[in-house]
């Protein structure tokens, strides 16, 4: 046989084998694709103590693995919410009446309790997707965008993070940005800060919708220091720019003595206020930097996750986290997970308990506690098992816990006999389902 | 500042003494279980995000920070 016969012998089993790989190829992907959708599901309850805010939660991650490392990741949260909030209003040894944030009633609080505004109700819808690829040899590129609405509140945002293996891929450098462009558009309208709350159906302070811009970028490095030990730190800074005021949140205006709130007569005839209330007031912009850093332990089966992150911005509040995970697997399906969450912060610097009559107004006040200066600790435990099926169940309970303190320089004369700061109880329940 | 510290940072590991840490492709049986991911499970992790985020002053470090929602 010639070379040349040899050679069409070749060709011809060469297109034969390409017609059979080729007519077996679609059947094989499609077995593939079959089971490369990933589910993450979640059944959330927030829950805080007296009347205060409740959530369910609804969530779902799903995430397509396509050739070539490629993934696409969706996400679906629905939240309800239900309950009260600190109104920013200080406790009185007489009942007070406020005009609700839709300008349209009026409530009442007994005396000695802490203002809560019990209008809050809201369902809130987010969504979530993004597409992950390799890019180069060593680099990964993840694009993503994310949107949520709420009845008073709409976000619309787009990320993107870069990241590169070097060393055997035991170091990776990576670097992300991500914009957030928010608008709100707060019940009854944004009141103007600082000034008065209103009688019931005068709304001449109030605004149309605002706006807030958020940009962040978080560089971070990822280190595998050895066969059990995985390390990570991130830098992230983080400018918020627009409406950063919160549009329900007041101040009691207060006696510079007494330290009682000044009383009000509403207009004959109309519901309103009895007291004097302020609307808050925040800067319009407000820039953070975090530092965080992570460890990943593997312990003869046991795993620690442990991190670490300190916040400081130019509002003047520094924080301190502190987050401490320990897996115990028992058996070959099982594991406990017990949870310590340890959380402090000063107050920012415009916190104020009250606004004294005896004093100028200051350019931005804000009596809203998660400005002031508290320490919180999560307690929790989950419990987690893998099926025969290998998909994995799990559920946690939380308990959250937060205590705060009201600067002394703050507390004006029978201020200092009541209960000044919100402390807040809360648990949390989550149920996890992974297929 | 700090950016230029971990910049510097970051050239430094990349330079020197990282290079030589870790392991060999061989030995990351261990890095390779799902619970020693630093993210295991990204649904709790974006929960807990979420409910610090609308409690607490601060929000992001391990992610972005970002906005999101009018919490109460």
């Amino acid at each position: 046989m010639s070379a040349k016969n040899h050679r069409s012998i070749s060709l011809i089993l060469a297109g034969a084998s390409c017609t059979l790989l080729g007519a077996g190829a679609p059947t094989k992907a499609v077995a593939e694709e079959a089971s490369a959708w990933d589910f993450n599901t979640s059944l959330l309850y927030y829950g805080e103590d007296g009347d205060r805010v409740k959530d369910f939660s609804v969530s779902a991650i799903a995430k397509r693995m396509f050739v070539d490392d490629r993934y696409l990741t969706l996400g679906l949260t629905v939240d309800g919410l239900t309950g009260a909030t600190p109104s920013g209003a200080i406790r009185q040894d007489v009942p007070q009446t406020f005009t609700r944030p839709s300008g349209n009633a009026a409530y009442t609080v007994p005396a000695g309790v802490l203002p809560l505004d019990d209008t809050f109700k809201d369902t809130r819808v987010a969504i979530n997707g993004s597409w992950q690829q390799p890019l180069g040899e060593s680099g990964l590129i993840n694009l993503g965008a994310s949107a949520s609405r709420e009845y008073d509140y709409m976000h619309l945002g787009v990320n993107a993070r870069y990241a590169r293996d070097f060393n055997r891929r035991n170091t990776t450098v990576s670097a992300g940005i991500a914009l957030s462009m928010d608008s709100l558009d707060p019940v009854g309208g944004a009141p103007i800060p600082l000034t008065p709350m209103l009688d019931v159906g005068d709304t001449s302070n109030r605004l149309g919708d605002q706006d807030k811009d958020v940009f962040d970028v978080v560089f971070g490095v990822t280190q595998v220091l050895s066969r059990n030990l995985v390390v990570q730190a991130n830098y992230s800074y983080s400018m918020s720019d627009g409406y950063l005021t919160d549009p329900y949140k007041v101040l009691s205006l207060v006696d510079g003595t007494t330290g009682d709130t000044l009383l009000r007569t509403p207009t004959p005839g109309v519901e309103g206020p009895s007291h004097q209330f302020l609307f808050e007031s925040r800067p319009d912009e407000r820039t953070k930097h975090s530092i965080y850093g992570q460890a990943k332990y593997f312990m003869n089966g046991k795993v620690l996750d442990a991190s670490y992150r300190y916040m400081t911005d130019d509002w003047e509040i520094d924080s301190h986290t502190v987050d401490l995970r320990y897996r115990i697997p028992f058996g070959e399906q099982r594991y406990v997970e017990p949870h310590l969450r340890f959380y402090t912060q000063t107050e920012a610097e415009f916190y104020r308990l009250s606004l004294p009559d005896t004093e100028p107004l200051p350019a931005f006040a804000s009596a809203d506690y998660r400005l002031g200066n508290f320490d919180a600790i999560t307690v929790g435990l989950k419990y987690g098992w893998r099926t025969r099926s290998d998909d994995e169940w799990s559920i946690r309970l939380e308990a959250y816990r937060q205590t705060g303190t009201v600067p002394s320089s703050q507390v004006i004369g029978n201020q200092a006999s009541r209960d000044n700061y919100p402390d807040l109880n809360a648990i949390i329940v989550q149920v996890g389902y992974r297929f | 500042m700090n950016r230029t510290m971990l910049a510097a940072v970051a050239m430094l590991c990349l330079g020197t003494g990282c290079a030589s840490m870790g392991v060999e492709p061989w030995e990351r049986d261990v890095l390779a279980k799902a619970e020693m991911q630093l993210t295991t499970d990204e649904l709790e992790a974006a929960t807990d995000d979420h409910i610090y985020f609308s409690k607490e002053a601060s929000s992001g470090g391990r992610g972005f920070g970002g906005g999101g929602c009018g919490c109460n």
